[in-house]
């Protein structure tokens, strides 16, 4: 890497980096609500189907716990080329950041149920005994006690899923997804653009910071201790 | 009326079947407080969880009123537990919700009532089991509070629904003394208020003796002992009552076995009851009879607010025949043993 020469970020192309920087954010907030929208429920499934809980199905269970594994083991980069044809079938194109929001999904949706999943678990079992000792029905129970009682994790879980999902859309280049780790690597790396290298992981780190912070205030504000 | 007909139920614990309850059979009568003692792992939680069916029996009823709970569907079972009130030792309250938000959870669970009947009826119920304060903390969240205000929040939330009975699972172990009176006072003044059934879980023989009309003991899954509390504690059958009742200091203490290895002269176990545990017998009976005893051990207390006291005597000296002492003690109203 070449010594910086800070005059060289008047260069830098910063309509394209503010488009990039607008493509990340469409792709990280459509994917992080598609993820929350089908981890959930996918989490929730998880936590109740287990062999000892409420609606215990084994092998339910074990079909969706293999199915998460298997998505979250494939490497993100592999799982962008594996669903090609199922994007295009899904959003009608395989590239571009509308290309990208599928696979990130695919990608985000299970690695969130299982947090959700281990949230949920840490739910104190006696409240779920006393509101079943009141007659609560499961829908009662998974929507007036396990999901308000574990909201702060759940929140917690979110947090991490988003800063997961940065890293996703950092990949999304390969087919064309557009946004800052796209633009780092074309000219960051590509072209010896050092300078819009730097630009965009600063702009990541920013992002990510964020997010995160975000996150951990929105955790405290509805802590119940 | 709850009636729990030949309950058995048992664990798997690495490949081995425990047995949790062994055919055990109550008659719980309306509106009395029953007790159900014994040790860690002597089955009493799970006997307590059978009655709402927490836990499903392998085999055997539970009957409350008219109603073979053990025979209902889930969701006429959902209904029927919204009438059986519910109270833990870990207070079990949701954080999530304020103190009041806690009492109303039953309440939106049953969903008869308008919005507005039902902060009505959540501020009658934090009226109900407090004198001073829940309703000034019903905004604030369960972790804010004492331990014997959780639990009353805990009673307020079992009552809400209007139950018939209220099942206390260890409600009082995790609060101190002067707490634990006060809770237990106020499952009292439900008891005589609403007229409710009271069925308890305790290791506390105290707990007993404050607030139960019945008791059964519990050991490895069996009733090894039921009957009337005054009954129970005056002559406790099996081993275990009496050593749960020696170390409560309500039996027989160490100095009996000194005295029965040392002098051998008889001992004599006297039970007083209401008024005469009031009266000076001991030193009536004494001047006609020349009666002179050596106390070994004694309680003398209150079951339920009847007064009682019992006493472990050495005999020392005495004018008549030993076996002639029950009768003179039955005219003052007090029940002698010779041991």
């Amino acid at each position: 890497m070449a010594a910086l020469d800070w005059t060289l970020l008047l260069t830098v192309n910063w309509p394209e980096i503010g488009e990039a920087t607008v493509d990340t954010l469409t792709m990280l907030g459509v994917s992080m609500l598609f993820t929350v929208l089908l981890g959930l429920p996918l989490g929730v499934l998880l936590y109740v189907s287990a062999p000892g809980q409420l609606r215990a199905r084994p092998r339910l269970y074990a079909v969706l716990s293999f199915l998460v594994n298997v998505l979250r083991s494939l490497p993100f980069v592999i799982l962008l080329i594996v669903l090609m044809p199922f994007t295009l079938l899904v959003v009608g194109t395989s590239i571009g950041v509308a290309g990208a929001i599928v696979p990130l999904v695919v990608g985000a949706a299970p690695f969130f149920a299982r947090l959700v999943e281990n949230v949920l678990r840490e739910v104190d079992h006696g409240v779920i005994e006393a509101s079943q000792s009141m007659g609560a029905r499961l829908s009662h129970i998974v929507f007036k006690v396990l999901l308000p009682e574990a909201l702060p994790g759940l929140i917690g879980a979110a947090t991490v899923t988003a800063v997961a999902l940065v890293g996703y859309t950092a990949m999304s280049g390969v087919i064309g997804g557009g946004g800052l780790g796209d633009l780092a690597v074309r000219y960051g790396y590509q072209r010896f653009q050092t300078e819009v290298m730097v630009v965009t992981v600063v702009l990541l780190l920013a992002l990510v910071q964020g997010v995160q912070s975000a996150g951990d205030r929105l955790v405290r504000r509805c802590c119940y201790d | 009326m709850i009636a729990v007909q030949a309950l058995h139920k048992h664990y798997t614990h690495q490949g081995q079947a425990i047995a949790a309850l062994d055919d055990v059979s109550l008659r719980i009568e309306p509106g009395e407080i029953f007790g159900i003692i014994g040790r860690s792992g002597a089955g009493k939680s799970t006997l307590i969880r059978c009655l709402n069916l927490l836990e499903r029996p392998d085999s055997g009823q539970v009957i409350i009123g008219d109603e073979a709970l053990t025979a209902l569907d889930d969701a006429t079972l959902q209904q029927r537990r919204q009438r059986i009130g519910m109270v833990f030792q870990h207070f079990n309250l949701l954080r999530s919700r304020t103190v009041a938000g806690n009492v109303r959870f039953p309440l939106e669970l049953a969903g008869t009532l308008s919005t507005a009947q039902m902060d009505a009826r959540v501020e009658e119920l934090l009226g109900l089991v407090s004198l001073v304060g829940l309703l000034d903390h019903r905004h604030k969240r369960p972790t804010q509070l004492s331990g014997g205000q959780k639990q009353r929040v805990g009673i307020a939330r079992a009552l809400a629904n209007h139950p018939d009975v209220l099942l206390c699972d260890e409600a009082t172990s995790a609060l101190d003394p002067e707490t634990t009176d006060a809770i237990l006072t106020l499952l009292a003044d439900i008891n005589r208020q609403l007229g409710l059934t009271i069925v308890l879980i305790t290791h506390d023989m105290r707990v007993i003796r404050q607030l139960c009309d019945s008791v059964a003991v519990l050991d490895r899954g069996r009733v090894v002992e039921t009957g009337k509390v005054l009954e129970v504690f005056l002559s406790p059958e099996h081993a275990v009552t009496q050593s749960l009742l020696a170390e409560t200091g309500l039996g027989p203490g160490r100095l009996t076995g000194i005295w029965r290895e040392r002098i051998s002269s008889p001992v004599i176990r006297l039970s007083f009851v209401g008024q005469p545990a009031l009266q000076p017998v001991l030193d009536k009976v004494g001047r006609e009879t020349g009666l002179r005893l050596n106390l070994l051990s004694g309680t003398l207390s209150e079951i339920k607010n009847t007064p009682f006291g019992q006493l472990l005597a050495g005999v020392l000296a005495s004018d008549v025949e030993l076996s002639a002492l029950p009768a003179i003690f039955a005219r003052e109203g007090v029940r002698c043993e010779v041991l």
